[in-house]
């Protein structure tokens, strides 16, 4: 019945084209995503940064073979750079360039309310759907083949763009006030991030599906980094992942996401390293920790976090 | 189905999950299309459509795991090793003839419904328990179980139905302990609502709310101060448009050939008001001031300045103090702090309106708000009321909390009659109720 039917039949069936794609997930975020197509609703993504947010909706759109189209939210994002805006210059180019065509039109009325009367039966010209500028949100909603939404850190825009929104995610469809309502031809699939940056609002909330992405657990990071980096030895991946959860664990101001051990992985492959040990994690921390205080206070436990680290390894060899 | 997740959804509510009714409508499609064979998948499902935050995540969690919790009828009972054909009779009655054949699902199912009938998530408090458990037996058809017993018992019959009867009167009374078990975690669930009890605490006198429910108001407090600051902000935003920006119009023009197509507005200056706050810090007003003043600091982001003086029998500018501590150790450290320089005698306003106009008057200024916390219980001395006046004339707003009722005000040496023409806004104050309606009036600009 629907254009993505096919490919969302089982959880089980998405789980593993997201995986064909790349793109290792638990089965909470395939539930969701499966549910989100059956029910056709928004997803609403929120996690720390760098789990992996928009890649979801990249890996999704990879899936369904379909465009994906995003909008990057900002501070002051508003309808004219979202939704849609008049070609004004075109509009005054015509204008222009219709000039003498107007004379002749005018022409031989030569009373005001006759020529007014005229110009009425071509009002609507200059505000139909050929001077109209089409932003990613009307774009989303005119595709033929369907696509995969992307609004990416909702929680940057303000709160007008959230409410503003509204319509988009319960109706698909947008209100002109020049044109009309213009429906989705087909119903996309919508994926909305957010960093937590400020608390959404409840409206918001409620026209989507809430999927919270925490940062995973030691099996599926070494999944995800077999998955993205087969070269790597088996050895190390199991000391790097059982390192960067243990990071995760210090108090610091940001532990490193999976973006960032992905990163690691390949510095530590570029060394052409065998395995973990003091000096090289010394002097790659600057990859997984960005901030200086971070580093410092990993550095401080580096010993002790590195024979851990070691020590992991040895323990889930010998299972 | 549909009825039981009527009932999860009404816990989860309970519990402080806001739950709408297009979110429960989600949740039950959602229920629909995974289906309820494969639990993780259901509960994966609910969380999508029910929670939606980190928040609500963890309590959705907690709240799944018992109230979906089928433990009963789990206990390895022994293999029914008797004979089906030597029941007999017993099997006519249906709840007999299911705990015959230990029918575990059957009965699970049997009771949620009969505690549905018996309407059991209504549960609020211990002593229903049996009441309930009652009801839940009788509906699942517990006496006609009781009877066939009896009938087979006085049947002196053979050794085999004899056996029967056994097992049923050991079946009855697993039964019996099951609903008990289920009751009890109904009541775990249902009963420890929190909203019946934040609208009480909401309208109780603060002075005679008791300690142990201090840890509970502050969290109110600050339920409601999210919400004080939510609507505020967001009449800030909307109130946002000043004058015409004339310069940013016409270089905005260029791009349309000179045309003021777009015209650009400046933004108004957020306008956040600037409190002085003065407290008696008596007895009998101490318990609002520890409330007006955990909803004020709380509030300071949408506060600009906020000055704090308190006096007894004579005033001191306590500001530092809530600079230096944090609310809770500032609040502690004005009730009881023995170094500090205030003489805990009797309430004197006339010291504290002569002390404020001689050395602190000239922190009232046009964007002031005042806030004079106090039972005006003066102690018959000198009321000075001038002083009030010559405040209410130089600040915005001057607004007078009392927490005394209406009627005791101007009874015995109660001066708030006298006051009371000077300030723009004299309220009764002492329900966390009053609080809330004073720190909104504070917030929003007009007078």
């Amino acid at each position: 019945m629907d254009w993505k039917a096919d490919k969302f039949s089982s959880v089980e069936q998405v789980m593993d084209g997201m995986k064909a794609a790349h793109y290792i997930c638990d089965s909470q975020v395939a539930t969701t995503v499966y549910l989100a197509c059956n029910l056709e609703k928004p997803v609403l993504v929120e996690g720390p940064a760098g789990v992996g947010k928009t890649e979801l909706a990249k890996v999704v759109a990879e899936y369904l073979e379909a465009p994906l189209i995003r909008i990057q939210c900002y501070e002051g994002l508003d309808e004219s750079k979202a939704l849609y805006e008049w070609k004004y210059g075109k509009q005054l180019l015509y204008t222009q360039l219709l000039k003498d065509k107007l004379d002749t039109i005018m022409h031989k009325e030569d009373k005001l309310a006759d020529s007014i009367e005229k110009l009425h039966q071509y009002d609507d010209i200059f505000f139909s759907p050929h001077f109209l500028e089409p932003r990613p949100l009307l774009k989303a909603l005119e595709q033929p083949d369907g696509v995969v939404l992307l609004i990416d850190e909702i929680d940057k825009a303000d709160e007008e763009f959230e409410a503003f929104l509204l319509e988009v995610l319960s109706d698909f469809q947008v209100s002109i006030p020049e044109i009309g309502t213009i429906k989705a031809v087909r119903k996309p699939v919508v994926f909305l991030t957010s960093n937590n940056a400020r608390e959404l609002s409840e409206a918001l909330k409620r026209r989507c599906l809430h999927l919270y992405i925490p940062f995973p657990s030691a099996a599926l990071e070494r999944e995800v980094i077999k998955t993205r980096l087969p070269q790597i030895g088996e050895k190390l991946r199991k000391q790097l992942v059982a390192f960067i959860q243990a990071v995760r664990t210090l108090d610091i101001r940001k532990p490193p996401s999976i973006s960032e051990t992905i990163d690691w992985a390949r510095v530590l492959l570029l060394m052409h390293a065998e395995s973990l040990n003091r000096e090289l994690v010394g002097k790659t921390l600057n990859v997984i920790l960005k901030h200086e205080e971070d580093i410092r206070v990993a550095e401080e436990k580096l010993i002790s976090l590195t024979a851990e680290a070691l020590k992991a390894d040895d323990g889930m060899t010998g299972e | 189905m549909e009825g039981v997740l009527g009932d999860f959804i009404t816990v989860l509510r309970k519990a402080g999950v806001r739950i709408s009714i297009s979110e429960s409508l989600d949740a039950v499609n959602a229920a629909q299309i995974m289906g309820y064979d494969n639990r993780r998948r259901l509960k994966e499902a609910l969380s999508a459509s029910l929670a939606k935050s980190h928040a609500e995540k963890k309590i959705f969690d907690s709240c799944f795991d018992s109230f979906f919790s089928f433990n009963f009828f789990q206990s390895p009972k022994k293999a029914n090793a008797h004979h089906p054909e030597a029941y007999g009779e017993a099997l006519k009655d249906p709840l007999a003839a299911l705990v015959l054949k230990d029918d575990k699902g059957q009965l699970a199912a049997l009771m949620t419904e009969a505690g549905r009938m018996a309407n059991v998530s209504s549960i609020k408090n211990p002593m229903q328990k049996s009441l309930f458990t009652m009801k839940i037996l009788n509906q699942m058809g517990m006496p006609g179980m009781e009877a066939m017993v009896g009938q087979i018992k006085n049947s002196t019959g053979s050794g085999l139905s004899q056996q029967t009867a056994e097992l049923l009167e050991k079946g009855r009374d697993d039964l019996l302990q099951t609903v008990k078990e289920y009751v009890e975690q109904q009541l775990q669930l249902n009963a420890d609502g929190v909203d019946s009890k934040d609208q009480f605490l909401k309208t109780t006198p603060l002075s005679q709310i008791e300690l142990r429910h201090f840890h509970r108001m502050d969290g109110l407090i600050q339920k409601l101060i999210r919400q004080l600051e939510d609507r505020h902000s967001r009449r800030l935003k909307t109130a946002n448009r000043g004058k015409l920006d004339y310069k940013k119009t016409l270089r905005k023009s260029v791009s349309y050939g000179g045309f003021l197509f777009a015209p650009l507005w400046k933004k108004k200056k957020e306008n956040r008001p600037d409190v002085i706050v003065i407290c008696d810090i008596s007895r009998s007003v101490l318990r609002t001031v520890r409330f007006l003043m955990l909803f004020i600091y709380g509030l300071n982001k949408r506060i600009g300045k906020i000055h704090t003086f308190i006096f007894y029998s004579n005033m001191i500018d306590a500001s530092y103090i809530f600079d230096r501590y944090s609310i809770e150790e500032a609040l502690s450290k004005i009730t009881t702090d023995p170094s500090l320089p205030i003489i805990r005698g009797k309430s004197d306003y006339n010291t504290m309106f002569t002390n404020f106009r001689d050395h602190h008057l000239h922190l009232v200024t046009k964007n002031t708000t005042v806030v004079i916390l106090g039972d005006a219980r003066n102690n018959f001395n000198p009321p000075r009321a001038e002083v009030l006046k010559a405040i209410g004339e130089r600040c915005k707003r001057l607004i007078w909390l009392n927490p005394e009722t209406k009627p005791f005000w101007g009874t015995g040496d109660s001066e708030i009659k006298t006051y009371a023409p000077y300030c723009h806004l004299l309220q009764e104050c002492n329900t966390l109720v009053h609080l809330e309606r004073v720190v909104g009036k504070l917030l929003s600009a007009k007078r």
